[in-house]
């Protein structure tokens, strides 16, 4: 009778957890605010947020707050929203549009601390944070790799929402030699 | 003679290895150029796409802009303000394609000459629109239609587009010839291979065939061998046999002679008459019981000493001046018999016994070596 009396309380003790536990998980999605002011923000816990995301591709960079609320977007607004979010929060990023055969583009945000980047085709996985060297060609490399690819030609970029133009900060030729990139030459 | 085919064919295997380590390291260095090859041509496909992405950009803002300039539609000036920025992009990525092409370069430097050229006459006529300017909307585009600067444009993409599809049919004969060179490398090494294994192959064939004529050839010899020990084997036992027969011959032969010593010293044991066996000088070497007997002497202390001791030829009989021992020296040495001759026998008492003696000679071939006296004894009357 005891043990019974035990069991039940332990029973309505998992429930009334379980309840706060959904009563306290987002289920809206996410917003720009709450991004940049989250408390201890990482990169991998900014790519944490998007793993339910979908792929449509747009011809232009979408609004912050659209991309986050239809949960629908691509490479470009994901490593954008990336760069802007970590940037915020003190990280370097560097953002890295790499051109490959066959008019196939992609974009990525770079995070110098962590000698990674983010891509948004790694959002899913448990590591959704892909490894590289910091230099413009590494990186153009690694993601050519992924799109088992080659890729021709990668620039370092910068993006600003108010002003909604990509400036090319310099690009990177595979064919000529590393020792010419404008990266190797000063590295970051 | 040392075999030498191990080493010849680990020789053979080694070099093998060496053509596969150069196949393959050859392969790896032109799939690297080969890749490199196809990096030039991705290179120059992406400058005749940027080129022409560019032109495209170029005319789809003059659309654009004619479109804001009738509708004065903010969209059609957003899409302007796109279309500038694409440009933009485009020809930088040109530009920086061909930083290492100075040709190329100059041509794509031009290319954004006019390109800016034409995208701030767009930038002025929006403006003047957006003023509600419409004469000076008119003039610019009257001024524009004479000029042609949409044409230079294009003729100046066509031209760079035609020399980078030359350049880029000699960078697919350069990529096509570097997969070539992979495959006559490759199938060179697969051919030499062939041949090193076709000759472990051979080398591995003429050493068993060597082997097996070696093997029969010990078998051979063996054979032989075993014949030739069987026929000696055979002529031994033949030998010995022969050997054995003539071994019983000779015992048998050896004891009828000892049979027939035993008989003839029976005999001379057995008579009554003394016999003395002398030598050449006279000295007794061998009597028979009946001289004991008589004498009195034993046999050791009569061999050796002088016949004349135990007998002598009776004076009387001989004639003066005859000594008994010269008679029978000079019958041995003439070898003639002295037979029935009177003489005495003294006995150890010194009694001095009458009898008769003959005397033969003992020869060995011709030649006398000594001889036999033999002493017949009177019977004592009654």
């Amino acid at each position: 009778m005891t043990a019974l009396r035990h069991g039940s309380a332990r029973r309505r003790l998992c429930a009334a957890g379980l309840s706060l536990a959904l009563a306290l998980s987002p289920l809206r999605a996410v917003t720009l605010d709450e991004l940049v002011t989250a408390s201890s923000m990482t990169p991998r816990r900014f790519a944490n947020y998007f793993e339910d995301f979908q792929y449509k591709e747009f011809t232009e960079v979408q609004d912050p707050e659209v991309f986050l609320r239809t949960e629908t977007g691509n490479c470009q607004d994901y490593a954008i929203l990336g760069d802007y979010v970590l940037g915020r929060r003190g990280y370097d990023t560097h953002l890295v549009h790499v051109r490959m055969v066959g008019q196939i583009a992609h974009d990525v945000c770079f995070v110098t601390p962590s000698k990674a980047f983010l891509d948004y085709n790694l959002r899913a996985y448990y590591r959704n944070l892909e490894p590289s060297g910091p230099t413009v060609r590494e990186i153009a490399s690694k993601v050519a790799e992924m799109f088992k690819s080659n890729w021709t030609s990668a620039s370092e970029f910068t993006y600003t929402y108010d002003e909604g133009v990509k400036h090319m900060t310099f690009t990177v030729v595979k064919t000529d030699p590393p020792s010419e990139d404008p990266d190797h030459r000063a590295p970051r | 003679m040392k075999d030498r085919t191990v080493q010849r064919i680990l020789g053979f295997f080694v070099l093998i290895f060496a053509v596969v380590v150069y196949v393959a390291v050859d392969s790896v260095r032109n799939i690297n150029r080969s890749m490199s090859a196809s990096d030039w041509v991705n290179h120059t496909h992406e400058v005749i796409l940027e080129v022409n992405g560019a032109l495209s950009d170029i005319r789809s803002a003059d659309a654009a802009v004619l479109s804001y300039v009738v509708t004065g539609d903010a969209r059609a000036k957003a899409e302007c303000k796109e279309v500038f920025a694409d440009l933009d992009e485009q020809l930088g990525v040109a530009r920086d394609d061909t930083r290492r092409e100075p040709a190329q370069h100059d041509e794509i430097v031009q290319l954004i000459s006019l390109a800016t050229a034409r995208a701030d006459f767009d930038r002025a006529v929006i403006a003047a629109r957006k003023s509600n300017d419409t004469e000076a909307v008119r003039a610019l585009l009257t001024g524009d239609a004479g000029v042609g600067a949409t044409h230079e444009i294009q003729a100046l993409v066509v031209r760079i587009t035609s020399e980078e599809m030359a350049l880029l049919a000699e960078r697919d004969h350069a990529s096509y010839d570097q997969a070539q060179t992979s495959r006559v490398t490759v199938w060179a090494g697969v051919a030499l291979d062939f041949v090193l294994f076709a000759g472990v192959a051979w080398l591995i064939w003429s050493d068993i065939v060597a082997r097996r004529r070696a093997a029969a050839a010990l078998q051979e010899a063996n054979e032989q061998l075993e014949n030739r020990v069987r026929e000696r084997t055979a002529e031994l036992a033949a030998a010995n046999e022969t050997l054995r027969s003539e071994n019983l011959e000779r015992r048998w032969a050896n004891q009828t002679l000892e049979h027939q010593l035993k008989y003839n010293q029976l005999i001379i044991n057995s008579i009554n008459d003394l016999v003395f066996v002398l030598t050449k000088s006279m000295n007794i070497s061998r009597i028979n019981p009946a001289v004991v007997h008589l004498v009195g002497l034993e046999a050791h202390e009569l061999v050796n000493r002088p016949l004349s001791c135990v007998v002598r030829l009776d004076s009387g009989a001989a004639g003066p001046g005859s000594p008994l021992v010269d008679s029978l020296s000079l019958a041995l040495t003439e070898g003639r018999d002295l037979r029935d001759q009177p003489a005495l026998v003294e006995d150890k008492r010194g009694q001095k016994i009458p009898a008769r003696l003959t005397i033969f000679p003992l020869r060995d071939r011709d030649k006398v070596v000594g001889g036999i006296v033999v002493v017949q004894v009177a019977p004592k009357a009654n």
